[in-house]
């Protein structure tokens, strides 16, 4: 009999608790959603059955895949999947009130999304094909990303932003989305072949004064390389950051050296001085993170108009529609957790934070309970650590602790590659959940 | 299994960061409504301060001067539908401030003062539902605000024109004035002017009054009984102030004339005699009795921009001497608005009114009009009987002397014409009253600072306090409510 840690078989006998777990908290995330849409259309004077169009999609999609979530995976984690519906809901309802000419895309994709969702947790040999074939798929993910310099676009039209997309007709796709989870995918099953040379090369080989063998890390930093320096190329830094984090906590993981951490945090700092003299979109970024005041009216009014968003909001917000959000510029996307912040106040802010940590607490949860498949472990921890690092970026970035970086905050900003990306995420993490130990 | 313990680390270390998310919105969701709220670069502010619907503003027979709309935008503008009353009204903008009467009662206009008990005040506030100022009803008139126009056609200069016995202020132009329409477009210009058309004159302007001061002299005169029919010889010798020669308002055409007839020419040194054989301290105590040092104003009318002026453009000598001061040429000066309130107490016998402007207010609530309470009653600054002897004075001088020009067939108009010197011009005033019997009529203070045609400052005055006269005999003012009454 083949052994559970190849097949990566998932377990067949599901426990009724799932799918009521999962089913009470869509219930309660679609009142939620209907009672801010019923708010949203009093506050626009239009009561029309249009107005309930996307939180209907919503709904048929939240009932339609849990349906088949259980009929396929009947033992998966039961939060992973209603959290993010609820967040990519609440998304839709703030992108609907922000930009309502952007909401019918991101319902698209909320569609393109969920069913792709599903299909990653099903398909049964995903999660071989991401060992298997790491290089074939980060090769492909690097020449999308090389795509971009030759044929990139942006969708706002302007030649002066990054072209960060490729455009199909009226879609748009960002590739960096993608090279996310491959590239994950990549290191975790690099380090789970490698981590115990890593380990012994730590432990084992003081005297010989390299603590990591650069035989043993040189395949890696290769790859990792070139993904930042296409990033860096296409100005997209945000993501270069996200991938050098993710890059050395699952080293540190792999590793369990202290030392990598600490390196890593050196070469940041560095990093981030190097950046700072040679890039002048990084120096305005520190400089209004640093002190944002006196330029308030000009370089930094994005920053202070997403301050005042969240002391206009207060506790309790200004409810649905009613604050003035649309002060700071790209609010819908960026900014989205501002928007939230006036609208829905520091109760709303608490709960997408409270969500958002449950859902990255749960991945890390199942990756300790891969305990004997480190390539798993080593995903599921990669994959959580992508939502969490993404997020406190962009939510720490609009509160000025840290500088603004440009990323989406994951499910609820506008942008269907960010969106599709974290529900492929999840589904991974929902296969994840759902094999046998 | 090898990764628990830096899972484990590393989970922890997101939640620390995540609680610090958490701490720092908290922080600004506490904190930020105090501080960084209150900036004035914050829009939000500007957006509420535009949301809210201002009040209108009536004239007292009902005519809405300044409305609010709301547009299809779902903007609101504010529109001022006669630019005669630019200087009384003032202006109201979300860049420049408010000022005139938009000023002295924003709070009523911006819906500040509306009693509103806690639970339609909570619904208020949780519906996000715009904020309604009351209506407030004043107490000019258009007809005759756009009369006092006409009448001062180009000339810079003010007038006011007050109610007697009430004290209400019927009509006030400030020229040069400017259209509040138009205001945000033409404030860099507007601030700019040589004219100062932001300073409101009738109210702000302090002048050199010149001979207008021989009118509380006069009384104080009366009051020390002093001989006012005893001839001085070459009554209307010029005197010398500085490097100014000050003469009679207009030529008498005799030489000899008494106290009195110098009064009605606006002859200066009869009353230079007058104030050696009274002394300062009575002559000071009658200024005092005119509340010169402190006189009544409108409340809450006067806010100027920070960059126009506010001195009224032309200069003021200064002296040290007090007979030149009491002569209305030194230290001491005036404002339109000071001089009506004396002639309306002249008319009043010997009590001034104080002046005021607000007869109604209309919540939105009650969409009914309520009387408002004089906040004051009366000054007393002269005996009755020294006022009906300044009344017959002044009468002759509209009969016979020089505010001849003020005369109108079959109307009992009283007044005083005098040239103040200023530097190398000279300003013209007139200050009067019409007198229609019963203790009723009208005030009036008319200066005129690009000219010393006293003719034409009495001739603008009579024809205002004729058209008063035939208003307020169609429309007998009724005296407002005072506070215990």
């Amino acid at each position: 009999m083949a052994s559970s840690l190849d097949t990566f078989a998932i377990k067949r006998d599901g426990t009724p608790d799932t799918q009521r777990i999962e089913r009470r908290l869509l219930l309660l995330a679609g009142l939620f959603l209907c009672v801010n849409s019923a708010g949203l259309m009093l506050v626009r004077g239009n009561i029309a059955l249009s107005e309930w169009v996307h939180v209907g999609v919503w709904g048929v999609v939240a009932l339609t895949g849990s349906a088949l979530l259980q009929r396929y995976l009947p033992n998966r984690d039961p939060l992973l999947f209603p959290i993010t519906m609820f967040l990519s809901g609440w998304g839709l309802i703030i992108i609907d009130r922000l930009a309502p000419a952007f909401a019918e895309r991101q319902t698209i994709w909320l569609v393109i999304s969920a069913a792709a969702l599903v299909a990653v947790s099903v398909f049964p040999h995903l999660l071989r094909w991401l060992r298997q074939f790491r290089y074939v798929l980060l090769l492909l993910g690097i020449l999308l990303l090389v795509g971009t310099i030759v044929l990139g676009t942006n969708p706002s039209g302007s030649l002066s932003a990054p072209q960060l997309w490729l455009g199909f007709g009226a879609i748009y796709f960002q590739p960096s989305e993608a090279l996310k989870i491959i590239l994950v995918a990549f290191l975790a099953s690099y380090l789970a072949e490698q981590f115990p040379a890593i380990r012994s090369g730590i432990l084992g080989n003081k005297s010989r004064g390299i603590p990591i063998s650069p035989r043993v890390l040189g395949p890696i930093v290769l790859m990792w390389g070139i993904c930042i320096l296409i990033l860096v190329w296409q100005r997209d830094l945000g993501t270069a950051i996200l991938f050098f984090t993710i890059f050395v906590l699952l080293l540190y993981v792999a590793s369990g050296s202290n030392l990598v951490l600490v390196s890593g945090l050196l070469l940041t700092v560095a990093a981030g001085i190097v950046a700072y003299r040679a890039f002048p979109v990084v120096r305005l970024r520190m400089d209004i993170w640093i002190n944002p005041w006196p330029e308030a009216d000009g370089r930094a009014f994005q920053i202070v108009q997403s301050l005042l968003a969240f002391a206009a909001g207060g506790t309790f917000g200004q409810g649905v529609a009613q604050g003035a959000p649309t002060y700071i510029p790209v609010v819908h996307s960026d900014f989205i957790f501002s928007a939230l912040a006036e609208e829905w106040g520091l109760l709303g802010i608490i709960s997408v934070i409270a969500c958002i940590a449950v859902l990255v607490a749960r991945g890390f949860r199942i990756a300790i309970q891969q305990e004997r498949r480190s390539f798993l472990a080593l995903l599921a921890v990669g994959l959580s650590l992508l939502i969490a690092t993404q997020s406190f970026l962009i939510m720490a970035g609009v509160l000025k602790l840290v500088p603004l970086t440009g990323v989406t905050l994951p499910l609820l900003s506008y942008g269907g590659s960010s969106l599709l990306a974290s529900f492929v995420i999840v589904g991974l993490l929902l296969r994840l959940s759902a094999l046998e130990n | 299994m090898p990764f628990t313990r830096e899972i484990n680390r590393l989970m922890f270390g997101m939640l620390a960061l995540f609680a610090l998310v958490a701490g720092a919105a908290a922080y600004w969701a506490v904190a930020g409504p105090d501080t960084i709220l209150q900036r004035p670069d914050n829009p939000r502010r500007v957006q509420a301060e535009a949301e809210i619907r201002r009040g209108d503003i009536f004239d007292r027979d009902g005519i809405q001067l300044v409305t609010t709309a709301l547009e299809t935008t779902g903007s609101i503008t504010r529109t001022y539908h006669y630019p005669a009353f630019a200087s009384a009204l003032g202006y109201s903008s979300l860049r420049y401030g408010v000022s005139g009467a938009e000023a002295a009662f924003n709070p009523l206009l911006r819906g500040d003062t509306t009693s509103l008990e806690f639970l339609p005040r909570f619904v208020d506030r949780l519906l996000h539902r715009a904020q309604v100022g009351s209506d407030v009803r004043l107490t000019f008139d258009l007809d005759l605000q756009q009369a006092v126009m006409s009448q001062m056609e180009s000339h810079q200069g003010a007038v006011i024109l007050l109610d007697v016995p009430s004290g209400q202020v019927l009509s006030m132009v400030s020229l040069p004035t400017y259209d509040p329409n138009t205001l945000d477009e033409n404030w860099e210009t507007l601030v700019k002017e040589p004219g100062n058309p932001f300073f409101n004159r009738a109210l702000q302007g302090t002048y050199q009054p010149g001979a207008a001061l021989q009118t509380p002299l006069m009384a104080a005169a009366l009051l020390a009984n002093y001989p006012v029919n005893t001839p001085f010889e070459n009554a209307r010798q010029e005197l010398q102030v500085g490097n100014v020669n000050i003469q009679c308002a207009k030529d008498p055409a005799r030489i000899s004339l008494t106290l009195e007839e110098a009064y009605q020419f606006g002859c200066p040194y009869p009353f230079a005699e007058l104030v050696k054989d009274l002394g300062i301290q009575t002559i000071q105590s009658a200024f005092n009795t005119f509340a010169l040092e402190n006189p009544p104003s409108l409340e809450g009318y006067i806010v100027s921009p920070p960059q126009a002026s506010t001195q009224t453009p032309s200069s003021i000598v200064q002296t040290n001497d007090f007979v030149e001061s009491a002569l209305g040429q030194g230290s001491i000066t005036v404002s339109p608005i000071e001089m009506a309130v004396i002639a309306a107490a002249i008319l009043n016998d010997g009590n001034a009114p104080f002046p005021y402007t607000l007869l109604q207010v209309r919540t939105p609530q009650t969409e009914r009009w309520e009387s408002v309470q004089a906040g004051h009653t009366t000054l007393p600054m002269l005996t009755a009987n020294s006022a009906r002897q300044l009344q017959v004075m002044m009468e002759a001088g509209v009969s016979s002397g020089a505010a001849n020009s003020a005369a109108r067939i079959g109307l009992m108009i009283g007044g005083h014409v005098a040239l103040a010197y200023v530097g190398e011009s000279s300003q013209a005033w007139f200050i009067g009253f019409i007198n229609m019997g019963s203790g009723r009529g009208a005030a009036i203070a008319v200066v005129l600072e690009d000219t010393s045609d006293v003719d034409l400052a009495a001739q603008i005055g009579g024809s205002i306090l004729a058209s008063a006269n035939q208003y307020l005999n169609a429309n007998p003012v009724t005296p407002q409510p005072t506070a215990g009454a």
